[in-house]
């Protein structure tokens, strides 16, 4: 008989701050020993679900409860969250803001402390927990030198101790890139198995969670639960899309090629599919497949030729050179630290290229200061709050072009115009804080697009967005590189992305640009994948089990979505 | 790369002597030489403990640019500090050592006595020895060490855990600060000194502060909540992690500081049932 864990019952949640409940009328059993992941685009409510397990939820957020909730047997809103804490451990989505020690072996400890553990007892305890997650050789070390997959692992270690038994994961792929993606959700997998525990995983990334097999996904959205099944049952049906979650792209492309699944069929793991009942339709499908064409060009915009520039005496660019062409999407993709963002940072002015040169529009970078650089190559940080400064839309806009000192009457008319490009001039008058996370992005690209750059630049465009918030965001883009020819270079770890909105990705790894070319040829290659921490697309397990060839499968995968996309948007 | 040593505070404990010794002892070490410090203005404890702090802070192998850097402004300051004191007053010994021996003539006000410069002399080194004492403590304790420092001499642990966690963000939040100017800097502010008035700069670094202190705010949230989750608070006590047990070095230093608790009590004492008619002794009078 298995015993439950976590029992919702007829439950609702309303935050203290909003009119209407986030959670409605719950009604949901976790058993012991299950691995579970919940499902759904933000503002589904999953987050506020996770919280109301771990004890945030009554603890720190108030607000009103009905129904009931039990948590190892104890109702949790009569519990303190540190009685829960004790059953539920929680890795937070923040790694860094999580990370509350000075040294890893000290974060791990953090819990030993509060319970006021002699340091002997400690010490061994640390010791066993950071071996579990492959840390043991960093005790030692202080957060700022860590990466984000690392620094999950300590979180990770953190609530290994002993007594926890459900391990609870709020959004645990956010921080990281594909390759250390791959490698959390595997760990987390072991750990499942080696220490029996039962996992929750939160998580909009289905494909990349269906990595390693979970048992029951639960599928919420507007703070209810709309499905409860297996992974293969959910995968037939056509309710991912329905609900803003993207489908793992091997399931894209089998419903491409119209198959229909059997109720039985086994779709959440690639290497179990019964491929033999596949491979007919696609091959047909592969049929309609356009011959490559190479997109016509452009002008010239930027000419980046054998640049170097080392930190202290550390290599970060080492003979980098490419060229970007107006109403050009490319994708710079590679893993942390490979040098990307000090790429960025050059073509920015920020720093300037230790040998080598830049030429901008014909014109020799070196001779040109930050601010007229700011005008020819727009940059767009990840997060819109460490940009916006100003209380209104409006002004926000108008700031760069105060700041370099436009006449008034051109900020005017520049102003409006941006505004009425981005979808914004109804809302200009409005206040920033009032802004959604997705809406203050917009703002963020608008008060750059002000200033008439030719190129933007855009880190992470959709770092922490659900499928939908994702695809809002990218399809505005689309539309800016359309209709209004910019250039769009996106920085990015997001291989849906690259795929489909990008013609070409330029690939940095150990701090030089290994490639250069179509993102079908860039993805299908293993050798590059493996050096620029990338993850293979399921496209190419699945091409190479049907026979056809990698790089034209995805290349014609590409083509069908931008097409319907294009069909959609019309 | 070498974090240790190479800013003024210390985030990997260091290996030398001082650095060995357990927060518990550094910090009560610390309190027993400063507040005895404070207390006396008697020359003969000044400059033992003078001694004593140069010897610390040379034997933590400190990063020298810094030190010399910092023992230097510090030396200036007090000296023009002392050089106030003597414009306002300038036979101030006389009232605070107990005669006045005329060594130089100025003017009728203004007049160099043997005890005004004896006085400056002590306040000078008792200055400057409770400075070094506290800068050899500072580079030669981790944050963390700190904490549980603090808290052996039972000041509550939620203060102490401030003190160690400000420490931990404090980079992030300086990280934070210039990725928020470059994308200023790229928006047409203009931060080169050489282009712009000083108010100018001012005014634009407020500009960036709006960000920084939003994106602060939304740091202190999820810090708040991690801690939570971990059962931060739930007991009045608490152990600490980077707090050894203690080892033979500390157990002799343990031995000093109580000598240097007991002096302190008899300083004290002595001021308070025995107060000398003037405050600082001087070997002549």
């Amino acid at each position: 008989m298995k015993k439950p864990i976590i029992v919702f019952q007829d439950y609702t949640f309303r935050y203290k701050t909003q009119k209407t409940p986030t959670l409605h009328n719950i009604n949901l059993t976790l058993y012991e020993g299950e691995k579970v992941l919940i499902l759904g685009p933000s503002g589904c409510g999953k987050s506020t679900l996770a919280n109301c397990i771990n004890g945030l939820i009554p603890f720190s957020y108030k607000g009103e409860i009905q129904g009931s909730l039990k948590v190892a047997g104890i109702e949790t809103k009569d519990a303190s969250i540190f009685e829960i804490s004790k059953h539920v451990g929680t890795v937070q989505q923040d790694t860094d803001a999580q990370f509350v020690g000075l040294s890893v072996g000290e974060d791990i400890a953090f819990a030993l402390e509060n319970r006021s553990m002699p340091r002997a007892e400690m010490l061994p305890k640390v010791e066993r927990t950071a071996k579990i997650v492959g840390m043991e050789d960093y005790l030692v070390q202080p957060p700022f030198q860590l990466s984000g997959g690392q620094k999950q692992k300590v979180a990770l270690a953190g609530i290994l101790h002993d007594e926890e038994e459900v391990l609870l994961f709020d959004e645990p792929l956010a921080a990281l890139d594909p390759a250390m993606g791959m490698t959390a959700v595997d760990l987390i997998d072991r750990i499942y198995r080696d220490q029996k525990k039962t996992v929750l995983i939160i998580e909009h990334r289905l494909e990349d969670v269906l990595y390693r097999h979970v048992d029951r996904i639960i599928l919420m959205d507007q703070g209810s639960i709309q499905l409860d099944s297996t992974p293969d049952e959910l995968l037939a049906t056509g309710l991912l899309k329905e609900h803003g979650i993207r489908e793992p792209l091997y399931i894209s492309a089998l419903k491409n090629a119209g198959i229909h699944f059997d109720k039985d069929a086994h779709l959440d793991n690639i290497e179990e599919l019964d491929i033999a009942a596949y491979k007919q339709p696609i091959l047909e499908e592969m049929k309609a497949s356009k011959p490559v064409e190479v997109p016509e060009r452009g002008e010239l915009l930027l000419k980046v030729d054998h640049v170097d520039f080392s930190y202290d005496k550390r290599k970060v660019l080492d003979d980098v050179s490419f060229e970007v062409h107006k109403g050009e999407r490319i994708a710079i993709v590679g893993k942390n630290g490979a040098g990307k963002s000090t790429m960025a940072k050059m073509l920015c002015g920020i720093i300037r290229p230790q040998k080598g040169s830049i030429t901008m529009n014909g014109q020799n970078y070196l001779e040109l200061s930050i601010r007229e650089i700011g005008q020819k190559i727009g940059y767009v940080m990840q997060n819109p709050n460490q940009m916006l400064v100003k209380d209104m839309i409006i002004d926000e806009v108008r700031l760069a072009l105060e700041l370099n000192k436009f006449d008034e009457a051109l900020i005017k008319e520049r102003v409006e115009e941006t505004l009425k490009m981005c979808g914004l001039y109804s809302m200009r008058n409005w206040p920033v804080s009032a802004l959604s996370y997705g809406q203050r992005k917009r703002v963020t690209i608008a008060s750059i697009l002000a200033l008439k750059p030719d190129i933007i630049i855009l880190d992470e465009p959709t770092a922490g967005q659900d499928y939908l918030h994702y695809t809002e965001i990218m399809n505005f883009l689309e539309n800016l590189n359309r209709e209004f020819q910019i250039t769009i270079l996106f920085i990015t770890h997001d291989m849906h992305l690259a795929i489909e909105y990008t013609d070409r990705a330029i690939v940095f790894a150990d701090s030089k640009c290994i490639a250069d070319d179509f993102v079908f040829r860039v993805l299908s290659n293993t050798q590059i994948i493996e050096a620029a921490n990338l993850k293979q697309t399921s496209l190419v397990t699945l091409a190479k089990q049907v026979g056809v060839e990698p790089e034209s499968f995805i290349r014609h995968f590409i083509e069908r979505e931008r097409e319907e996309r294009a069909n959609g948007s019309k | 790369m070498d974090l240790n040593k190479r800013l003024f505070i210390n985030i990997i404990p260091g290996n030398t002597f001082l650095d060995k010794l357990s927060g518990t002892t550094k910090v009560r070490l610390f309190f027993a030489l400063v507040i005895l410090l404070v207390a006396t203005w008697d020359m003969r404890i000044i400059l033992p403990a003078l001694a004593v702090s140069i010897v610390g802070l040379v034997s933590i192998k400190p990063n020298k640019k810094l030190v010399l850097g910092l023992v230097g402004f510090v030396t200036l300051m007090n000296l023009f500090n002392l050089f106030l004191v003597w414009v306002v007053m300038p036979d101030s010994g006389a009232n605070i050592v107990g005669a006045s021996t005329l060594l130089f003539r100025f003017s009728e006000r203004y007049v160099v006595t043997a005890e005004t410069l004896w006085y400056f002399a002590v306040r000078f080194l008792k200055f400057m020895a409770t400075f070094l004492i506290s800068l050899t403590f500072i580079q030669a304790i981790t944050p963390s060490e700190m904490a549980a420092g603090l808290y052996s001499v039972k000041i509550p642990y939620k203060v102490a855990t401030m003190v160690s966690i400000a420490f931990r963000y404090i980079p992030e939040i300086s990280r934070d600060f210039s990725d928020i100017k470059i994308s200023m800097q790229a928006r047409g502010m203009e931060l080169d000194p050489k282009k712009t008035t000083l108010l100018e700069r001012l005014k634009q670094n407020v500009v960036i502060l709006v960000p920084l202190i939003i994106v602060s705010f939304d740091r202190v949230g999820n810090i708040a909540n991690a801690m939570d989750l971990r059962g931060y608070g739930r007991g009045k006590t608490r152990t600490y992690y980077s707090e050894h047990e203690e080892t033979p070095n500390d157990r002799k230093m343990k031995v000093v500081y109580l000598l240097l608790y007991v002096a302190l009590i008899a300083v004290i004492i002595g001021r308070i049932f025995f107060p000398g008619e003037f405050e600082v002794w001087a070997p002549w009078i």
